[in-house]
Parts: structure tokens; sequence; C-alpha cells
């Protein structure tokens, strides 16, 4: 009896799923014309420009302020004046000739939301505030390393190693100018001031209880909690749009136009970004025109495709790396992923990594397209080193790795001095719990490796994401996997945090090379794009014949719009949506 | 009575102590590191890691930690919520109105209909109107609340437009949100009617129609077959024999009689799936986008939001505690025996 009920209740139910999603969305008017809704997952962590570090937040910040210099369009290699009203170059004198001093030239008659003037002291202000916030994991570290050389306001222990005369005599105003010093010449400077520049308001920061800019009151604002800044949910910006609530019980953030703005002002009246965590409540949103963007993942992109009034922008590229495949030069001896812990075949010694040999077998044992194919659905590169393609320093003719069971055999059997092969292994690998193109390729490699020799014996294990980190942290994670999207779009990025020894990832993997060290010093430092090119080409290279990591994919993104909106553009380093060219209709 | 209601209103204290202290000493499981994921998301912030434990003091020990919250407890200050983004008192006071609304306007056909059709199904046994009843019962609470919520959703939003997702329309939320709403309950629907704003009132029983549905279908099922097992039991007692024999008119012998006795269960079940409701009903509140408690409590354990669990936790028992105070009087209301012990 229970069972032919519960056999008709799901026929029932299929039939009228079938019936519904036959059913075309008639062509509409245009919902809501001059307002922009869009529905996203995730919602902003902060609204302070100088604690936030996640790309939620950034998309609100990036739309309610502005920076000094901004991206040309969707070019990341081109800037166009912001609050700055030139684009510094050696050329028109606005960079000294040794590369360390940058001259800003501040726009007049520009306004806060509030009404009152921006000023260059404002500006210097909050350059020397995002430098001085510096929370843990924030993005201070950006400027930081550029103007002063360090990567933290504090040392080891946690004591204050910036002075106020640090922030004054590197961030100073001229006149109507802000001038910039940098430690030394550093050349993805301005690629950096175009995404972190953001200006705000020193009278309404002071006023809002936050920093007032002097060197008395500093001190308690190093390292803040996110709930004890002042831009916390309130802002003062100069941008497009100013701030109308974050509605944080709803899960909204709601934007009007600035009607002051210093170019024209943006076309849409009201924004509204909305946080939506079921992607099937999302598509029926776009399909009833209630929603002008949505996010989706891939998976779920079918639904969407073909439907009247929907239109899918696909192929977007992105300066994202990931999953790239990590391996451990100095494995904790007590983590439970190495067996025996020693090379008698039940388990790895805790160094196994570092013979070339086993990770270039590991490297060539990876199938890279049929996992593009499979996880990815095709969608996105190979990309040939920690260097994403189109971005300088990406070079289309190094050699690669590709699969070849030869090759891995051949490597195998010469690492260790022939014990890997003769005796066998075991280890596990291990990715991130939920992340399905992570588990795809584990198990591509795990299927891989074992087809090798019978001796080879690999597991594959999700951690959930606090275990991971841990395990991570603790050095215990002979095999994983995780990615690094950029924070600005310069080489610099990928091949510090990939590459040098105090690096993200070479930190985590207990990886050091002196060499590649000096390579990546030397290209930051480089003004003649033409020769840093050159360092990166070598330093991709080293990469290649050292292989600390794969890199798998460079997937491209996609989004999803109403047909009706337009001068919608894209740009992969931006955060999310720029609203201000966008219209409806 | 009143004795017996402070006996139990002394217990409050005892069960959010109780409560609290094991979600501290369960938290103590997870390592330093592990509870610091809530803040590290991002691989960007890996080498930050040691400095993000010392800057929320993740790694000492439980009772300082514990005593240390405690302490602002008793101060007012319940903590920080890091999934809500907001202080847990107000996520509290922003979250739980909502909920309550969405439960009080679930509970009351729940309770209508399940008694209705329970007793009706039990007067009627074995005939059509008990097997409908029956077939209801068991489909209505087997069928997962996702799948029953999204074709509710899929039928009345996505094909005939008429119920939204969501708590309120554009222009609704941005009225109620501006100066010339004025909140007196938190309850949109009440706020709106004392506002004399009829069109709010309406656009929100809008958005709470799919939501309530979906939690009436599931919970009046389990209703249903509750009170009806409790009737058939009662109706076989003598004394509704008795009754029935001295001659009482039949509706009389069933609703006087029979149903009175046969409330015992119903009210336990009904004062339990009161503070299940209230408690935040996680499936429906996602699916609908509904800004409800539940989301917010499920997402802080997910993400170890520990002033966010214990907060929740605190307050859901009191909660619980008082939802069986109303029980335990309405029993006493329904069963003299009880009211004499």
């Amino acid at each position: 009896m229970r069972r032919t009920i519960g056999g008709m209740v799901t026929l029932v139910l299929v039939l009228s799923l079938v019936f519904l999603t036959g059913v075309p969305s008639s062509a509409q008017a245009v919902k809501n014309p001059d307002t922009f809704i869009l529905a996203t997952i995730g919602d902003p962590e902060t609204l302070d420009y100088a604690w936030a570090y996640d790309t939620a937040s950034f998309e609100v910040i990036f739309n309610v302020y502005d920076t000094l210099i901004f991206y040309d369009g969707s070019r990341t290699d081109r800037f166009v004046p912001g609050i700055a009203t030139q684009v510094p170059s050696v050329a028109n004198g606005l960079i000294s000739k040794d590369g360390r001093t940058y001259t800003f030239p501040i726009r007049q008659g520009v306004k806060f939301h509030d009404g009152t003037p921006l000023t260059p002291e404002d500006v210097a202000y909050s350059i020397r505030r995002f430098l001085w916030i510096d929370r843990a994991g924030g993005p201070s570290s950006l400027l930081l390393e550029p103007i002063l050389g360090v990567a933290s306001t504090r040392d080891e222990k946690g004591n204050i190693k910036v002075t106020y005369s640090d922030l004054t005599r590197a961030v100073r105003v001229q006149g109507n100018n802000v001038v910039i010093t940098l430690k030394e010449p550093f050349g993805p400077f301005l690629s950096i001031m175009a995404q972190w520049s953001y200006v705000v308001s020193r009278k309404w920061a002071a006023a809002n209880g936050d920093w007032d800019g002097t060197r008395e009151t500093m001190r308690k604002f190093n390292n803040p909690k996110k709930e004890d800044t002042a831009f916390f949910a309130k802002a003062n910006g100069t941008g497009p749009f100013r701030l109308v609530r974050w509605d944080r019980a709803a899960r909204e953030v709601i934007l009007e136009r600035n009607d002051n703005y210093w170019r024209t002002p943006p076309k849409l009246k009201r924004v509204i970004i909305k946080t939506v965590e079921e992607a099937a409540t999302r598509i029926l949103m776009i399909k009833a025109g209630d929603a002008d963007q949505i996010a989706l993942s891939r998976r779920e992109l079918p639904q969407v495709q073909g439907v009247e009034g929907v239109r899918i922008i696909d192929d977007l590229p992105q300066y994202l790396i990931s999953p790239a495949v990590f391996f451990t030069f100095e494995i904790d001896p007590t983590s439970p992923h190495i067996g025996s812990g020693k090379l008698d075949g039940n388990g790895i010694p805790p160094d196994f990594f570092k013979d070339v040999h086993v990770r270039r077998a590991f490297a060539y044992s990876f199938d890279y397209g049929a996992f593009l194919r499979d996880a990815y659905r095709g969608k996105g590169v190979v990309p040939k080193g920690p260097i994403p393609p189109g971005m300088l320093g990406y070079n289309p003719r190094q050699e690669y790795y590709t699969y070849s069971k030869e090759k891995a055999i051949a490597e195998f059997r010469e690492a260790w001095g022939g014990r890997v092969w003769a005796n066998g292994f075991k280890l596990t690998i291990l990715y991130n719990a939920g992340n399905v193109p992570r588990e795809i390729g584990a198990r591509m490699l795990k299927e891989n490796i074992e087809a090798l020799n019978p001796k080879f014996k690999v597991d594959i294990r999700a951690l959930p994401w606090p275990t991971y980190l841990a395990e991570m942290d603790a050095h215990k994670l002979p095999v994983f996997f995780i990615g690094w999207l950029a924070d600005y779009p310069d080489p610099h990025n990928f091949a510090f945090h990939f590459l040098h020894s105090k690096g993200t990832f070479p930190f985590v993997q207990k990886y050091a090379n002196p060499e590649m060290d000096k390579l990546i010093e030397q290209a930051k430092s480089e003004p003649d794009p033409k020769k840093r090119e050159a360092l990166y080409f070598k330093l991709v290279d080293m990469a290649y014949k050292e292989v600390p990591q794969l890199y798998l994919v460079s997937p491209v993104v996609f989004t999803v719009l109403r047909s009706w909106v337009r001068g919608y553009y894209y740009n992969p380093i931006h955060p999310g949506t720029y609203f201000y060219p966008i219209s409806k209709g | 009575m009143t004795a017996y209601i402070a006996r139990r209103l002394v217990l409050l204290p005892i069960v959010a102590f109780g409560v609290t202290l094991l979600i501290f000493i369960l938290l103590q499981l997870l390592s330093p590191t592990m509870r610091a994921a809530l803040f590290v998301t991002d691989p960007r912030q890996l080498q930050a890691l040691h400095e993000i434990i010392k800057t929320y003091q993740l790694d000492a020990p439980f009772y300082i930690q514990y005593w240390n919250w405690m302490k602002a407890v008793f101060t007012g200050n319940w903590g920080w919520s890091e999934t809500a983004r907001m202080p847990v008192l107000q996520a509290i006071k922003s979250f739980f109105p909502n909920t309550f609304e969405l439960a009080l306007l679930s509970f009351i056909p729940i309770l209508l209909v399940g008694i209705w059709l329970g007793t009706l199904s039990a007067v009627h046994r074995d005939r059509i109107i008990d097997h409908l009843s029956r077939f209801f019962g068991i489909s209505g609470y087997s069928l997962p609340t996702f799948i029953w919520g999204l074709f509710l959703l899929m039928l009345f939003y996505g094909h005939f437009r008429w119920f939204p997702p969501g708590r309120l329309s554009l222009e609704a939320s941005l009225y109620v949100n501006s100066p010339e709403f004025r909140r007196f309950t938190g309850l949109l629907t009440v706020d709106a009617l004392l506002n004399g704003e009829f069109w709010i009132f309406v656009d929100a029983l809008r958005h709470l129609a799919l939501p309530v549905l979906t939690l009436t279908v599931h919970d009046t099922a389990l209703l249903v077959r509750i009170t009806r097992s409790s009737m058939l039991e009662v109706l076989r007692q003598d004394y509704v024999r008795t009754a029935r024999s001295k001659g009482l008119a039949e509706p009389v012998v069933i609703n006087k009689h029979a149903r009175k006795n046969a409330l015992i269960p119903v009210i336990t079940l009904s004062s339990l799936l009161f503070v299940g409701l209230l408690g935040g009903v996680v499936i429906t509140e996602t699916v609908f986008e509904y800004p409800g408690i539940g989301r917010w409590g499920a997402a802080a354990a997910l993400h170890l939001d520990i002033p966010a669990v214990a907060g929740f936790a605190l307050f859901f028992a009191t909660l619980t505690v008082f939802g069986n105070l109303v029980a335990d009087i309405l029993y006493a209301y329904v069963d003299p025996r009880i009211r004499l012990r």
C-alpha cells in the first residue's frame, strides 16, 4: 500500500514538473525598468574597503567608492583616470625616473555622497588607513609590500613595527597631488592601485568613530574586529551609486544613483544585490524577470539555456588557476595520510616528494584534457604554468606536461633510486568536501597512478573545510587540491604565491628555491615590460622542470542576464558586476 | 498551579546553563585551527591563520571562553554572529518575528484541519473519508519538504506568477523600510494593518502563502494521524459506550466525551510542533528565500559560528521550556485529574 502511494505521488510530481518546465515564459515588458536586481550567492563580509578581502564585499564597494585610477573597460593592462586626473607614467613625469615615486594629481570638484568635497587629504588618509588597518588575513599587505616593504604592520609576536611617520613619509599631500614613495621599484604598482585605492572621507570616518588620521588615536585601529570599524555597514563614497542600506536580515544591499556623480550619473536609479541561496529559486526569478542577473554554477546552466528573454554570456576568461595540485615537501610525520611513513609499500616517507622524479611521474600521470572535459565541460584552458593565460609572462610556447603512461613509468622507475617502483607506495590525495571538480581530479589521478603498478595504492579523501584548513596548515596533506584567484592582474601575484618561498603555497608545501626567489624579486622591480616578460618566462620554465605543483585548469565563466539588460561588460579583474554603464530596455 | 509554574520556570536557567555548556565543550573537540575556518575562507588568508587564532582567542581553554561568554551574556551582550554579520541578539530580534509570523499562520490551519480531519477519519473508520485522510496523512508526511516546496514554487511562482519567494515585493520592501512605516510588533502582517497599509498586508500574505502551505501539509498530516489513532482508542472506551447508550446525540458524544479525552497526545504533539516551527524550518525558509531564524541557525552551525550557536541554543532552550509549560497548562485544562494532582 505504502509503496503504491509513494509511486503515485512521484508520478504526479514528475508529470507536473515536465508539464511546468515545458511551458515557455511569454515575452514580457521590461520589469522595474530603472532598478537592476542581481540574485547572487554569499553575503558581503563587510563594506570596509580596508577590511574586506572577498569578491562579494567588493562587488558593493567598487560600485560605491572610486579608486584613483580604474581599468579601461574590459582591459586589465590599460588604465583610465579616476579620482586622479591622470594615470602616472614615466613619460608624463608622474613616475620618477628611479620608478619609486608616483604622483597622483587629484580631481577637483568631486563630492562625497554626503555632499562634502573630496580633498587630497582624504586620498592620503584613505591610503594610510588601508595600510594601517591591516587586519589579520586582510588585504593590507597588497599595498604594505610595495609602499613600506613589509608584509604586515606587526612582527611575529604581534608588536607594532610600523610608525605614523612611516605612513606620512610614504604617502604625502603636495599641493593638489598625492605622492606615494615606494620602498623599491615595483612593476605591478599601478595595477594594484587600480583595484585597491578606494577613496573615503576622513571627516566622515572621524565623525563616525573611526580613525581620524592622527598619530594619537591610531593604536586601537590596527587589526580591528570587522564590526568595530565605521565602514562595516555604512558608506560615504564618491562612486556612481550611494549605499542606501545593507539589510543583513533580508540579505540584500540597496544602492541608489548618485545624481552628483563627477561623471555623467548612471542610468539605473537603483540596484539591489540579493543573496538567494537556492539555485532553483534564482532560476525562477530570472525566468519571471524578477532578477536581471543571477549567479549560477555550470551544472545548473542548462536550465536557463534557450529560455526566452534570458541571455547567457559564456567563455569569459578569469585570472584564476583552480584547481592546482600541490605536493608537500616535508610532510608532518604524524600525518594520517602517509601510511607507514616509510617506503615499504605501505606508505611514503615524509620527504617523498623531494625527489623530482616522483613529482614528474605524478605530472605525467594526470590526464589534463580528460579532466577539463569531464569536470568543466571543456570550459577553460590548461595553463602552461602558474601564470594564467592572457597575463603578461604567460608563454604560449612554454613546454608543459601531458598525460603519458610511458613517461610516468619511466619517472617512477627512476624515483628514489628505483625503490619506489620496486616497493610501491601508499598515500592519500585530499580535496575539500563538496568540490565536485576536485573530486573528479583526485579520482582520475588515483586511477591513472594505480594502473601503472599494482604496488601503487592511492586513497582519495574529502575533508570538510575546517579540517582541510587545519591539516594543510599543519603540513599533513601529502597531495592536495586548491586554487588561486588574482588580487590584481599582474604575474607577480601568481609567481609570488605559487613559487616564492615566502608565498602562500610554498609556505604550506615547505618548498623553497632560492633561485626562483631571486628571479621573482628581480621581475617585480623590472620596469621594462619586455625584460619582465623574459624573466617570467624563465621562472615558469624552472617551475616546469621542478614541478612543485600541477596547474590543471584556468576555467572560463559565464553570466546569466535578462536580454533587456544593456551596456553590461565584463572585466576579469572586477569583483563582480560594474553597474555604472548598465541600463534596461 | 502557580507553584507548579514557578517550579517549571526554575528549571529554565538550569537547562540553559546545561545546553550552552555542552555546546562549548563539544566545540572543544575541534582544534583552534579548525575553529578558525569561520574566518579563513580563502587560501589567500592561509598565512594569517595563527594570527587570526590569536586575534579571536580561539586557543583559550574552553572554560575561559565559556566564562567570558557567560559574563557578556549577563550584561546583555550575546556576542557577534559572523554568519548573520550582526550581534547575536540583533540577529534573533530580526529573524525571530519572521519565523514567528510564519509559524503562527501555519499553526492555525495545522491545528484546525489536523484535529478536524483526524476526528472525522476516526469516526468514519474504514469509509472513503478515512481512506482519503489516511492517504493524505501518509503522503503529506513522507513527501520531503524541499520537493513539496519546490513543486509549489514552480507551480505558483514559475507558472502562475501568483506567489513570489522572499519576504516582500520590491515596492513593499522599499516602503516598509522607509521612515513612513512604523514597526510595532515586528510581524509584518500585523504592522501593515496597524499602519493602515492594506496593500502591504496583502503583499506580505502573498509571500507567506507558499511557505505556510508547505508547512501546513507536512505537519497537518502528522496531526491527522495522531488525532485519528487517539480518537479510535478513546471511542473504544466504556464511558463512550455509556454515553451513547444513555441516548446522547452522536455529535455530543464525539465532541464532548470522546474528543476532549483524545486531545492529550494531540496537545503534546502540537506544542512540540509549534516549538519546532518557531525553531525555524530550515528547508522551507531556504527554498522560499524567507529570512527566518532557522536558516540563520543552520548556517551558524555549519560555519562553527560559536556565539551564534550558543545564543541560538539559549534562546531555543527558553522557548522549549515555555512551550512545555504551555502544554502542561493545557493538559490541566482538558484533564481535571492533572489539575487536581
